[in-house]
């Protein structure tokens, strides 16, 4: 079919990603791309490969499976207000999925105490948690043993 | 991630031959120095550039505007046609541009490129932030009031992915101690010792700053303690005099937010002595950028950004005589300093207890004072890294200079959640 002789918006259609990922959490799902050539996950979802330099990646599914490698508390300085207002006790800390890839996430539950004790057991393995912020859910963990 | 990236030789090389610089300040506590605005922090140390290179306004052919966040500090979203009429530079070219902290290693990088390829033979690069203040509703430039933190605060986030990162929130909250925290692992170091590395590591940069008259600090940790009473500097940068602001930094290994600007003047070498006896090259500059969600990115991009850098000059690190390191993340310093083989793997953390780090050890790293004495005017504070560094190697620190006379110069740029810049300098003379 002729590009100029189509509607605009049937020219140019793409998916949606980022708004994918964020009702996935809704639905208690994590929602990443996969590289057709190099196998790699692409984690949070974009549009080409950061592994390989691949054009294109595909939908996949993460199984939440992950584990802490390492973490810290935040301060004064660094805190992050939202968790705070909430009350919620947490540190923010590397977390690796069991599909390779990593990322900076915040771990629920882990207070200065529990900190010290699982501080030199690392890595430890962790689940998601799917927690409402209100207008979003968004993507927590939380440490096996809790 | 593709790291494949292998720097070419520019058309031409390019060599600083005039640099600038106001003290970094604060605008709205300073009696003296309240209601000076944008256009003339810029304006000034532009013209010191210029006079520092012996050339007019009008022999210059185009200039950068670097700004880490003009919108919110200035209520301007396009600096460079807001300043050039206070420099004498009306109708020429220009550009503002802004990669947060990282803003004044990224404007010589762009002065750079301007003059390799050929466009340009004079160019003027700047770096202005006022970061002490913002403006006072909707009135002129010099009626500046303190920042509130209920703008400040939200504000923050905005250097991290809007998309995703600033959401999931373990990228912002990791940003200031990852690195140090991972180190402290690698390396066996218990949280004590790595609060003493960090106290000394302070120390050291704050002597330097009280011998700099453009810190904003410069009163010794030495009579800060006795003034409060305590007879051991140590035991006082330990004390709620200096309480923790992260798990591992205190306030001593902040930055100091200020106000300030900088610049310098970028020609072909070739033509570099006719504008001062002293030029300093700049041989070449790696980059490396990676987002907050990534973890240990500071360390992975300091590495990248390195090698790429000395793949390009075919220098090693024992060439290097010495380092800057855009340090508001206090451990940033000595950390950096490693990562890019200046200190020996695993063993900085002694040559900074043993003061060795500092500008008269053998291995100085930031002898300006670094952003917890010189302070931090954001996006101006790279360019204050490239003066002191030029200033360094022309042999004119005064009472802070290094011992040895730098023949080359490496500078790390950081900032933006986060842009990496690895700069190599060689002394032209």
């Amino acid at each position: 079919m002729d590009q100029n002789t189509m509607t605009t918006e049937e020219f140019w259609n793409p998916e949606h990603i980022v708004e994918k990922f964020w009702n996935g959490l809704k639905e208690g799902k994590i929602l990443a791309r996969k590289c057709p050539e190099c196998g790699a996950i692409e984690f949070p979802p974009h549009l080409a490969c950061n592994s390989c330099g691949y054009i294109e990646t595909e939908w996949t599914q993460m199984s939440g499976k992950a584990m802490l490698k390492s973490f810290v508390f935040t301060g004064v300085l660094n805190a992050r207000l939202e968790l705070e207002d909430r009350g919620l006790k947490y540190v923010c800390g590397e977390v690796e999925f069991e599909e390779g890839v990593s990322i900076n996430a915040v771990i629920l539950g882990i207070n200065k105490k529990k900190g010290r004790e699982i501080q030199d057991k690392l890595p430890l393995p962790v689940h998601p948690v799917f927690y409402d912020m209100g207008r979003y859910t968004t993507l927590f963990f939380e440490l096996d043993e809790n | 991630m593709v790291e494949n990236v292998k720097l070419g030789k520019n058309m031409r090389s390019v060599s600083i031959v005039g640099i600038g610089a106001t003290p970094f300040m604060n605008l709205i506590k300073n009696e003296t120095y309240h209601g000076l605005t944008n256009g003339e922090l810029f304006g000034r140390a532009a013209l010191d550039a210029m006079r520092d290179a012996n050339v007019q306004p009008r022999d210059v052919q185009y200039f950068f505007h670097g700004s880490a966040n003009p919108h919110v500090l200035n209520n301007c979203i396009t600096p460079n046609v807001q300043v050039a009429d206070w420099f004498g530079m009306r109708g020429k070219g220009s550009l503002s541009h802004s990669e947060g902290c990282c803003t004044g290693y990224i404007a010589l990088e762009e002065a750079v490129f301007a003059v390799a390829s050929g466009a340009y033979d004079i160019v003027l690069t700047g770096a202005c932030d006022c970061g002490t203040g913002m403006p006072d509703g909707n009135t002129p430039d010099h009626m500046r009031v303190e920042l509130s933190t209920e703008v400040l605060f939200p504000d923050l986030d905005s250097i991290f992915d809007r998309a995703y990162g600033r959401y999931l929130g373990g990228g912002p909250g990791m940003n200031h101690d990852d690195w140090i925290n991972l180190y402290a692992h690698e390396n066996h170091l218990t949280p004590e010792q790595v609060d003493d590395v960090l106290n000394h590591q302070s120390y050291h940069m704050r002597r330097a700053g009280a011998l700099n008259p453009r810190a904003i600090r410069r009163q010794t940790f030495d009579e800060m303690a006795k003034e409060a009473g305590y007879d051991d500097v140590w035991e006082y940068m330990k004390s709620p005099y200096n309480p923790k602001m992260t798990q591992y930094l205190r306030t001593s290994s902040d930055s100091c937010v200020a106000d300030g600007a900088a610049t310098c003047i970028v020609v072909p070498t070739e033509i570099a002595h006719k504008f001062t006896d002293k030029p300093i090259e700049v041989l070449a500059i790696g980059a490396s950028v990676l987002d907050a969600i990534v973890p240990h990115l500071e360390k992975k991009a300091t590495a990248i950004a390195a090698k790429q850098v000395y793949d390009a000059t075919g220098l090693t690190p024992d060439d290097i005589d010495l380092v800057m390191v855009n340090d508001f993340i206090g451990s940033s310093a000595f950390l950096a300093a490693e990562e890019i083989g200046y200190l020996p793997k695993g063993e900085g953390w002694k040559y900074v207890l043993e003061g060795r780090t500092a500008f008269d050890g053998d291995k100085p790293i930031n002898p300006n004072g670094g952003r917890t004495s010189y302070g931090h005017a954001f996006g101006a504070s790279g360019l204050a890294d490239v003066f002191e560094a030029v200033t360094q190697m022309r042999g004119e620190a005064g009472s802070r200079q290094v011992k040895k006379l730098p023949k080359y110069t490496f500078l790390r740029g950081f900032g933006g959640a986060q842009n990496v810049r690895a700069i190599i300098l060689k002394a032209g003379f």
